[in-house]
């Protein structure tokens, strides 16, 4: 009896072999990945931080890299918001970048503020490198009259600087195509700066203009905090008047409902019931999702 | 004249055949695909990125096939002795060089009207609608179109003196070159030197000015350039190639081909 070997063809073979060093390459790749990102976590590096040298060897592709490290950008603030007390470093080197690349990409000067200037861990809080940014924005595109409502947004909410806020709102409301409202701004900035209608008047067009779910979504918090810090401000009154009245303070918002000085429980806008704290004064219901310093 | 169109549609039909051209067209039809991706993992710039990433290939991938048939083009009929049976006949040197150049814009004419196709195909696919703002483009595409005609004038240049290879070389190096010459006179400018600067100046007006086809970033935002400058780009391509081909018949007709 003879035994027949049977020698497996020479394709089969390398096919086999190809598909094993496929293995071990994609293998390699992953580990490889993982030393790169480490690497980039550690150091978030610029590696050009001049837009003009940029653009001269871009070869007419200007746009297209603008492109890129806008997305660079936003991938950055991301990465560093989502590690909570990120660190910001070189977001505006990439904005100063990518707008020297194309001085026309406005969403670039437009969110790229919102990131800069929003208070940490939200944002970069370098409310100064947004307004430089902004203006770079505004001597690149000055017919554009959404970079001076951004500008004075930055001054009324980051910088509390209500004149210069009021200033900016006036100035791009003379441009062209600017909507009737940035006057209404103007006046309202100037007169009663600080107040929560004005904020709420700034918050509402951020939300409805908002080209970004995140924008909106940050724009809808405020918006929340900003009616309970009215509400509260509301209860507050009602509270004080209860005193007066009945000559002890009220333990809760019950007794105003029973005394019919409410027509029932108030509600924050995430559905928490208000409560009364031990100063006697309204407070946000526990397990409220409302955070009341995004109203200030 | 005719003389002229028949080896145009000839060297149309022979470039179509290459698969190196049906590569590059496919590549191209990629990225301009992969730019429903860059917008999508942006924020803000799902229209932006799509214009500058489509019209980018368009002119990356135009430049290849400009340079990469275009180097060949004198240099296969020399090497296959085809040439000597075109020249055999009643043609001239100057009508074939011609009918050559006017075969390879044609070749790129179509390969770009096919990826313009291509473009817009992606763009009503990201918008859902196309509307008469989106004509912007278009004009980008015209002066991309612009560019190439010089470049193949290049190209076809180099191809009567030297080999594939070298020509490849100096028409990219001329092109580079082509993109900077704003620079170069920036840097006569600093120098100092009145002699340095004359230089510069001289060689940045001589030498053909790619950088100013670049229209790429204003189409992205909807900016249409003025009438005046379409007519003076073009004027300009339309004289420089005509300089290149003088050139290059000049060469090609003092050239030894036994």
């Amino acid at each position: 009896m003879s035994i027949e070997v049977v020698r497996p063809a020479p394709r089969t073979l390398a096919a086999v072999a190809l598909l094993a060093a496929l293995a071990a390459s994609i293998d390699i790749h992953i580990g490889l990945d993982r030393e790169a990102e480490t690497e980039r976590a550690l150091s978030p590096v610029v590696y050009v931080t001049s837009g003009a040298t940029l653009r001269r060897l871009s070869f007419g592709y200007q746009g297209l890299l603008a492109d890129f490290y806008w997305t660079r950008a936003v991938q950055y603030f991301g990465r560093q918001k989502l590690s909570r007390g990120g660190d910001f470093r070189n977001l505006g080197q990439i904005l100063l970048v990518t707008t020297e690349l194309d001085p026309h990409l406005l969403i670039a000067y437009r969110f790229g503020a919102i990131f800069l200037a929003e208070k940490p861990p939200a944002g970069a809080g370098q409310p100064e490198e947004a307004l430089a940014l902004i203006r770079r924005g505004i001597a690149a595109n000055p017919t554009y009259w959404r970079l001076w409502q951004d500008l004075g947004f930055i001054y009324y909410w980051d910088l509390k600087d209500y004149a210069r806020a009021a200033a900016a709102f006036e100035e791009g409301s003379r441009r062209p195509g600017a909507d009737l409202w940035m006057k209404t701004l103007a006046a309202s900035v100037a007169a009663q700066g600080g107040e929560l209608a004005t904020s709420r008047l700034l918050w509402s067009d951020v939300y409805s203009h908002a080209g970004n779910a995140s924008i909106r979504r940050s724009a809808a918090e405020h918006l929340a905090a900003i009616k309970a810090a009215e509400d509260i401000a509301q209860l507050d009154l009602r509270l004080d008047e209860f005193r007066r009245r009945e000559g002890r303070p009220a333990t809760s918002l019950a007794d105003l409902v029973h005394s019919g000085m409410l027509p029932g429980q108030p509600s924050d806008p995430s559905g928490v019931r208000y409560g009364v704290g031990r100063n006697g004064k309204a407070v946000l219901g526990a397990g409220s999702h409302i955070d009341l310093r995004l109203a200030h | 004249m005719n003389r002229i169109a028949a080896i145009a549609v000839h060297t149309f039909k022979e470039s179509v055949r290459e698969r190196v051209l049906y590569t590059l067209v496919v590549f191209a039809m990629l990225m301009i695909g992969a730019g429903l991706i860059l917008g999508s993992v942006s924020v803000g710039i799902n229209e932006i990125a799509l214009v500058n990433l489509g019209l980018s290939a368009i002119s990356i991938f135009g430049l290849l096939i400009a340079v990469f048939i275009g180097i060949s083009l004198v240099w296969k009929e020399v090497e296959r002795r085809t040439l000597y049976n075109v020249l055999s006949k009643p043609v001239a040197r100057a009508e074939f060089i011609l009918g050559k150049y006017f075969g390879l814009v044609l070749t790129l004419a179509v390969n770009t009207a096919v990826m313009t196709a291509g473009f817009y195909l992606v763009l009503w696919c990201e918008k859902g609608r196309l509307t008469a703002a989106d004509l912007a483009p278009l004009e980008a595409i015209y002066f991309i179109l612009l560019e190439l005609m010089l470049v193949v004038g290049v190209a076809l240049l180099f191809s009567t003196m030297s080999s594939p290879a070298l020509s490849a070389v100096f028409t990219l190096s001329l092109y580079v070159i082509g993109n900077l010459l704003s620079d170069l006179r920036g840097f006569g400018e600093q120098s100092g030197s009145a002699a340095l600067r004359g230089l510069l100046r001289a060689v940045s007006l001589v030498l053909p000015d790619f950088g100013a086809f670049s229209d790429i970033a204003p189409a992205a935002h909807g900016e249409l350039v003025a009438g005046w400058q379409v007519l003076s780009h073009s004027l300009y391509a339309v004289l420089y190639t005509a300089i290149l081909l003088s050139a290059t018949i000049l060469i090609f007709e003092r050239r030894d081909l036994r």
